[in-house]
């Protein structure tokens, strides 16, 4: 029997399966985009035999939004709340890195004060963790452990609640700007950190509890979707999916910025390489996250300057612009023409929650960027599953996109 | 405190790329698409493991190359590896002119299989194809998508005639070119608003003895010199145009 579901109109350039010849148990199977466990906008053509995936095409592109055109076609002070919108569960992440290439472009990279680098990276880290938190919960969902999902994004809402107070919005604060960031810490922010700083042992420990040692999640997960270090590195894996293969490459150790160099953390790794090494890296990454926020509350406690104090580039204090007609000048030149940036390209990574997050940045002199191309960790681990699914079950397919925490945002910007 | 910001030097560089300031980010390799291939493979042999990115970018005017495809490497060791042994690997950008009559460049998806969507990604939003790549058709974009969103030239807006059709008299240019997208033309606008100031609707219908004596008309425009429709169509819609004088 021949199967051509599938491949509506090859000539026309429909999808390359191969659906020649096909033996009465092989079947092709279009799984999503809508499905629910593709945690997102994910097409995968499977060609199954009984149930062992022989091929699997990942279809991209149905959440391609045009980021990186639209944020060429901004002021540079706007583009960040475009690239904001790639990785939508750590927004931060991205803002952090477009500004630190915009800063080095600037020549300013060495002159963010001491606050600004520490409140960065404060944020960056409860980032890590509000991330994970989702995958941790969502992961847990594909399995069946559903209890674990309600203490992962209680968790997460509370680290939402310190970003609402930070920069004004849960999701896309848009709270990172050149030179720093948009505003001191407000009142009150302090408390609820440490409060959170305390219950994060307990929760965690609940969470490990739960998911963790959850024989039903390990029988899933141990000895699925095996990657090898080799394999890991030619595919150009970032982030746990790389940790978890024994390649211990992470931007915060090896590339050092916003002062990552002055905490003590370590970088977690695995040398098994399947979905549970990958697990149990980013509990471990969600641990050493905690690690540096606890440092980092501590010299919290200085007060200081925030931002770059150059009115180039940052606003001056929006008191003074009501007594200072300089004031009120460099206000109307920064939000009518944003500032400019001299020519030149830069590459600029940081460790994001999915992995080595890049952005090639070029400008040509003017007050927008000529371009912004970003390079997605995610896009790039979800790749690997064109070869991890071969052989395997297709039910464990969906333990693998777990494994890899594709955020679609981000892989189709 | 002074500003470190240089002078805007050359809004309109042609390739930001060679005057770029010294930043100390990545050893950069210019190389022809001719070239690409054996110098990916000889970087590849030294150490250079793993393709990070494959990113493109478009400098209209520019001569000989148009395009630049930019690929990132990383030189990471490809085992089992401590913190230590990773220590800080190099980075190197290696960025590869290519013409718009010949935008082809050789695929390296058979050096590092992470190329393969990468490629495809340039070929759909630069319409840059890759000789050798096994899969070549677009990824981001839907498949019968008409050019290359990633250009420059690659219009901002869709065609008039596929716009949410705007009022005329909110834009200029569509005033210039003639017929605007809502079909409206601007003598035909102007016909509708005197046709409404000759109606007793705007500011409440005035009684006729009023109007008299303020010397007003209903509309409330002044009854000296007040245009006829016809009059109105005829005036110039935009005093900003040039007549044109050779006809």
């Amino acid at each position: 029997m021949t199967t051509s579901s599938v491949a509506p109109d090859a000539a026309a350039g429909g999808y390359n399966v191969d659906v020649v010849e096909q033996s009465d148990n092989r079947m092709v199977l279009s799984m999503g985009p809508q499905h629910p466990s593709t945690h997102g906008v994910l097409q995968i053509i499977t060609e199954i035999e009984g149930e062992i995936v022989t091929k699997a095409i990942p279809e991209i592109g149905y959440l391609h939004t045009g980021i990186e055109k639209s944020a060429e076609n901004l002021f540079w002070s706007q583009a960040s709340t475009v690239v904001e919108r790639m990785d939508y569960l750590s927004p931060l992440t991205n803002a952090l890195c477009y500004y630190l290439a915009v800063e080095k472009l600037l020549g300013i990279d060495t002159q963010i004060p001491p606050r600004g680098q520490q409140i960065r990276v404060l944020l960056s880290e409860l980032s890590r963790i509000a991330s994970h938190c989702v995958w941790l919960g969502t992961g847990g969902i594909d399995l069946g452990a559903l209890t674990g999902f309600f203490y992962c994004f209680d968790m997460r809402e509370r680290i939402l609640d310190l970003f609402e107070m930070s920069g004004g919005a849960r999701m896309h604060p848009n709270y990172i700007r050149v030179g720093g960031v948009g505003q001191d810490l407000p009142q009150g922010f302090l408390g609820k950190l440490d409060a959170f700083i305390a219950m994060y042992d307990d929760r965690m420990r609940d969470v490990r509890r739960l998911l963790q040692k959850n024989p039903i999640l390990q029988d899933r997960m141990i000895d699925v979707g095996i990657i090898s270090p080799e394999d890991a590195v030619a595919w150009s894996l970032t982030g746990a999916p790389l940790r978890a293969t024994g390649v211990a490459y992470d931007v915060r150790k090896a590339m050092p910025y916003s002062g990552y160099e002055k905490y003590q953390f370590d970088v977690p790794v695995r040398t098994e390489g399947d979905a549970y090494a990958r697990f149990l890296v980013r509990l471990d990454e969600m641990d050493e996250a905690i690690r540096i926020i606890r440092q980092v509350r501590k010299e919290l406690d200085t007060p200081g300057p925030w931002q770059i104090p150059d009115t180039k580039f940052a606003p001056p204090p929006k008191e003074t612009i009501a007594l200072s007609m300089e004031a009120l000048i460099h206000h109307f030149k920064l939000v009518s023409e944003s500032f400019r940036v001299p020519p030149g390209d830069v590459y600029q990574a940081v460790e994001g929650p999915r992995g080595e997050l890049g952005y090639y940045i070029v400008s040509n002199g003017d007050n927008r960027p000529w371009r912004v191309r970003t390079r997605p960790p995610s896009m790039y681990n979800l790749q690997v599953l064109k070869k991890i699914t071969i052989g395997e079950l297709i039910a464990d397919m969906v333990v693998m996109i777990g494994s890899l925490d594709p955020v679609f945002g981000e892989v189709d910007r | 405190m002074p500003s470190s910001q240089a002078p805007p030097a050359g809004a309109t560089a042609l390739d930001p790329t060679a005057v770029r300031p010294d930043i100390n980010d990545a050893r950069i390799v210019r190389v022809t698409p001719a070239e690409i291939r054996a110098t990916l493979e000889v970087l590849r042999s030294d150490g250079f493991s793993m393709l990070l990115d494959i990113g493109g970018a478009d400098y209209p005017g520019r001569e000989p190359a148009r395009f630049d495809v930019v690929y990132h490497l990383l030189k990471l060791p490809a085992r089992i590896a401590s913190v230590a042994e990773v220590g800080t690997p190099e980075r190197v950008r290696v960025l590869c002119g290519v013409r718009e009559d010949d935008a082809v460049v050789p695929t390296v998806s058979d050096l590092w299989p992470s190329a393969d969507w990468a490629e495809r990604e340039i070929f759909d939003l630069y319409g840059i194809s890759f000789s050798g790549h096994p899969d070549m058709r677009r990824i981001q974009m839907p498949d019968d998508w008409e050019g290359y969103p990633l250009r420059k030239d690659y219009p901002l807006r869709g065609p008039a005639n596929e716009r949410t059709p705007r009022p005329s008299f909110a834009l200029k240019s569509n005033v210039a070119a003639g017929t605007p997208a809502s079909g409206r033309t601007a003598a035909a606008l102007q016909k509708q608003i005197a046709q409404a100031r000759g109606r007793n609707e705007f500011h409440g219908a005035a009684d006729p003895a009023a109007t008299a004596q303020s010397g007003k008309t209903p509309g409330g425009a002044m009854t000296a010199g007040a245009a006829t429709p016809e009059q109105l169509a005829e005036r110039p819609h935009d005093l900003n145009l040039q007549k044109d004088d050779t006809k």
